[in-house]
């Protein structure tokens, strides 16, 4: 019994950082039709970022402080760069975000080489609770608590603020927005920075549940996130939260059982739901 | 069609000319291991670039897994060879085992998401294709995982002159055959579906017929490049599954032209040459040790530059000059 | 002088949709844009809102060919496109917020006039604009043209589709805001067209072909027959 209540706390936190990491890829694409290959990116930036800053100041608050910005630092001059020139160009958008994906990888690896650093939890969010009989780490309840404050807020200003309706509105229908007198260019970058700001702060938290952190988390994270992107539907907030937080279950339920069959089981899963509801479990976008 | 003798009049034809017998000879004027295998392994990455257009530059898909059919091949020529022993026999029959799982594979693949938009299609390729490496990599006892596989062919298929001819034969076989598949009525259909997919289906073509076909074909072409590869290289390793590697098809595709004949080969050609110039600097230089930053660099720089490759700067020339010459 | 359109040329792609399109609309005037399926109409408004690429545009005075959509909508012209562009998971209220620039505090008169010009939409004020009839669907897509008190509004083929008893409705709609808004239409059905148009322009392959008072065009049935191909009631 409390090796499934530790499971299910663990792949919840996981599903949790998932969903943070897929749920500005699919509003991205939903919004703006844009397949961005290297969102997987941010999220490794965001786990740099805040690993680098943590040993530096000693401070976890600021650390992933320094995680959101450079994820939205550098998802701003990639939007610049990268994203505008190929708005209308799908063949170009998987190459150049490739490229993007490539070079900003190789990057890392540059500074901080190729192999894992260290990545330890933080003073204050270490150690374990006794839930139900099984020793719960504090540090994945504190994962899945402020993951679910942060898609609360989200989920706020998407239900109540104009922008947020103007978002939804133009992931229906971004030339009738256009139409109606919004800027929508200014909106699409908006909103890229956000996605890939909010990857990074899902980067922020991965580190300390392995301790350690790599290069090869971008192209892992990348593959999740299509994932659950396919599976919650695009363009579908809350979709994405769901298939995290299922992907994120299923794969630490499968690790304990047989850790081979985790990718195949994720690949399974997304077939399943292509064949079934290609528009994913909550998705309005037309997948045929 | 053009008749041999109109054929033999246009200077494209006089280029092919000297360049087929310029590989037929060239183990004669240099017989180098380095130079055979460097033209070797230009004719292979040709072969699966051409491939990879046919599905991308010709019927408008995009597939981000198409390496999968390459390294399967080249994977299953392997674990026959490593198991089963050299023999000629055993490798007809890897040889006819990799064509029929590049059939099924890409009918089977291809049912599953063709009929989705494009952008599932790739998403689904590419989580195919990361299956695939994992399972070479994780499955050790087949695969020999990371380390790779090494392994022998027949022994007539052994030697640098033999390979050289067996990978060249296979290349002028694949692009001749390009040539009458494209002009067929088959090829000008799939053209069609590239064009506009709406009116192809309005017209009362089975599209997704078409695209399976198309699909497969790809496929055992992408096949024999991944023979071929398994003849020259004697040695496999996960890494030829993976996106990298269709994405590579796909940059030389672009930076020759898609939708050319030609354009494929002058890109695997380029790209080829530029790689393993950029490996050996990288050797000399430890700043360099990073060097596939250049080529996510140059993905970045052919789209922002050059949509329309090389081949399109050739056809753009030809007709400011066939212009100048009616002035 | 609102609108004023000169031999307008326009090209999606390599087709050359637009060859000489002649149009004016004054203040406070219905003009109908007339013709049968594929001379153009549509792309004409879409010219106007700045969606496809096109020569000249005269409005207000100024050219606005070659400005993005939503710098054309700043300028008081809204576009409510054939298939109405609703907002089928936004609630009617959001499809309004959307649809009103500034602060909603400022745009709560305008919002009080629409709802009184359509009682219906205020009923559905919550409902997700996807479950509305399809009466309602054209009511919201007009409302959301005038919640900005625009100069200019552009229909395209709205009576499309529409009961009969809802297709009245639409011209009682028309008629109101006519006072408040000068109206380009475009439509097929020509009795419904002859009840409030003041001027008409006939566009036949990218081209106009007769353009003036609606209530010449009214009694030249020989032109009805000839360039709107159907049978005139």
């Amino acid at each position: 019994m409390d090796i499934f209540l530790i499971l299910t706390i663990n792949g919840l936190a996981t599903g949790l950082l998932l969903f943070m990491m897929a749920c500005g890829l699919s509003i991205i694409f939903g919004l703006m039709g844009i397949m961005n290959f290297a969102h997987g990116v941010f999220f490794v930036i965001g786990a740099y970022a805040s690993t680098w800053t943590y040993a530096l100041t000693g401070s976890f608050a600021v650390a992933m402080l320094a995680g959101i910005a450079a994820g939205a630092a550098i998802g701003w001059l990639t939007e610049i760069t990268i994203i505008r020139p190929v708005y209308k160009n799908p063949i170009g958008q998987i190459l150049i975000t490739l490229g993007a994906f490539i070079v900003i990888n190789e990057l890392i690896k540059m500074i901080w080489g190729p192999n894992v650093i260290a990545s330890p939890t933080p003073d204050l969010l270490q150690g374990e609770v006794n839930i139900l009989g099984a020793s719960i780490s504090i540090y994945r309840i504190f994962i899945i608590v402020f993951s679910c404050l942060v898609a609360l807020v989200v989920q706020l200003a998407l239900t109540k603020t104009r922008l947020g309706m103007i978002v939804r509105a133009g992931v229906e229908n971004a030339e009738m927005v256009n139409i109606l007198g919004v800027n929508v260019r200014r909106v699409f970058a908006l909103v890229f920075i956000l996605g890939t700001g909010l990857a990074a702060l899902g980067g922020t938290m991965i580190g300390p549940t392995m301790g350690q952190i790599g290069p090869f988390l971008s192209s892992q994270y990348l593959l999740l996130g299509f994932i659950v992107v396919v599976i919650g539907g695009m363009g579908s907030f809350i979709g994405s939260m769901v298939a995290g937080i299922i992907v994120g279950l299923a794969n630490n339920y499968i690790i304990w059982l047989y850790p081979p069959a985790a990718m195949p089981l994720n690949i399974i899963l997304m077939s399943v739901i292509l064949l079934v509801k290609p528009t994913g479990l909550m998705g309005i976008k037309e997948a045929v | 069609m053009l008749t041999t003798k109109s054929w033999l009049k246009s200077p494209a034809a006089w280029l092919i000319l000297a360049a087929l017998i310029l590989l037929a000879v060239l183990p004669l004027v240099n017989s180098s291991r380095f130079v055979l295998n460097m033209a070797s392994s230009i004719a292979i990455a040709a072969i699966f670039a051409v491939s990879y257009n046919l599905l991308c530059g010709f019927t408008g898909v995009f597939s981000l897994g198409h390496a999968v059919f390459f390294g399967s091949s080249a994977y299953i020529i392997g674990i026959i060879m490593n198991r089963l022993g050299a023999s000629p026999w055993f490798f007809l029959l890897a040889t006819v085992l990799a064509i029929i799982l590049a059939v099924l594979l890409g009918l089977f693949v291809g049912y599953l998401a063709l009929r989705l938009k494009a952008i599932y299609y790739a998403m689904v390729t590419f989580a195919v294709a990361e299956l695939f490496v994992i399972t070479a990599d994780k499955w050790r006892e087949m695969t020999g995982g990371q380390d790779g596989l090494l392994f022998q062919v027949p022994s007539f298929l052994a030697g640098k002159f033999a390979a050289y001819y067996t990978v060249i034969i296979l290349f002028v076989a694949v692009v001749f055959f390009m040539y009458r598949f494209l002009d067929s009525p088959t090829g000008k259909i799939l053209v069609a579906i590239r064009e506009n997919e709406t009116r192809a289906s309005a017209l009362g073509f089975n599209v997704l017929r078409y695209k399976l076909l198309s699909n497969a074909v790809a496929g055992i072409l992408a096949c024999f490049a991944g023979i071929a590869y398994a003849v020259l290289n004697q040695f496999v390793m996960p890494n030829i599954l993976d996106v990298n590697q269709t994405i590579g098809a796909l940059l030389m595709t672009i930076v020759g032209g898609m939708g050319t004949l030609a354009g494929p080969v002058i890109g695997a050609t380029f790209i080829t040459l530029f790689g393993d110039w950029l490996a050996r600097l990288a050797k000399l230089h430890p700043l360099l040790e990073r060097w596939p930053i250049i080529f996510g660099l140059l993905y970045i720089i052919i789209i922002l530059t050059m949509p329309g490759g090389i081949m399109s700067g050739y056809y753009k020339l030809k007709f400011w000059w066939s212009r100048s010459k009616q002035k | 002088m609102l609108l004023s359109i000169k031999g307008l040329q326009a090209f999606i792609g390599q087709f050359h949709i637009l060859q000489g399109v002649d149009l004016e609309v004054r203040e406070g005037e219905v003009v109908v844009l007339l013709g049968r399926n594929g001379a153009g109409k549509t792309t004409t408004l879409r010219c106007i809102m700045g969606l496809v690429s096109s020569s000249a545009i005269e409005y207000c005075g100024q050219n606005i060919a070659g400005l993005p959509p939503y710098k054309i909508a700043a300028q008081g012209i809204s576009l409510v496109p054939e298939d109405q562009g609703i907002f089928s998971t936004l609630t009617v209220a959001e499809n309004m917020r959307v649809a009103l620039r500034g602060s909603a505090r400022e745009g709560q008169k305008n919002l009080d006039f629409v709802m009184s010009v359509f009682p219906d939409l205020k009923q559905a004020w919550h409902h997700k604009a996807g479950g509305l009839s399809g009466g309602q669907k054209q009511m919201l897509a007009i409302a959301r043209g005038l919640i900005n008190k625009n100069k200019l509004i552009m229909l395209d083929e709205p009576s499309k589709g529409l009961a009969p008893v809802l297709v009245n409705e639409l011209g009682r709609v028309l008629q109101e805001i006519k006072s408040y808004t000068s109206i380009l239409l475009v439509e097929q059905n020509f009795a419904f067209s002859k009840k409030i148009g003041d001027k008409f322009s006939i566009l036949s392959d990218g081209k106009t072909i007769m353009a003036g008072l609606m209530a010449d065009l009214i009694k030249d049935t020989e032109a009805q027959q000839k360039y709107l191909g159907v049978s005139t009631q």
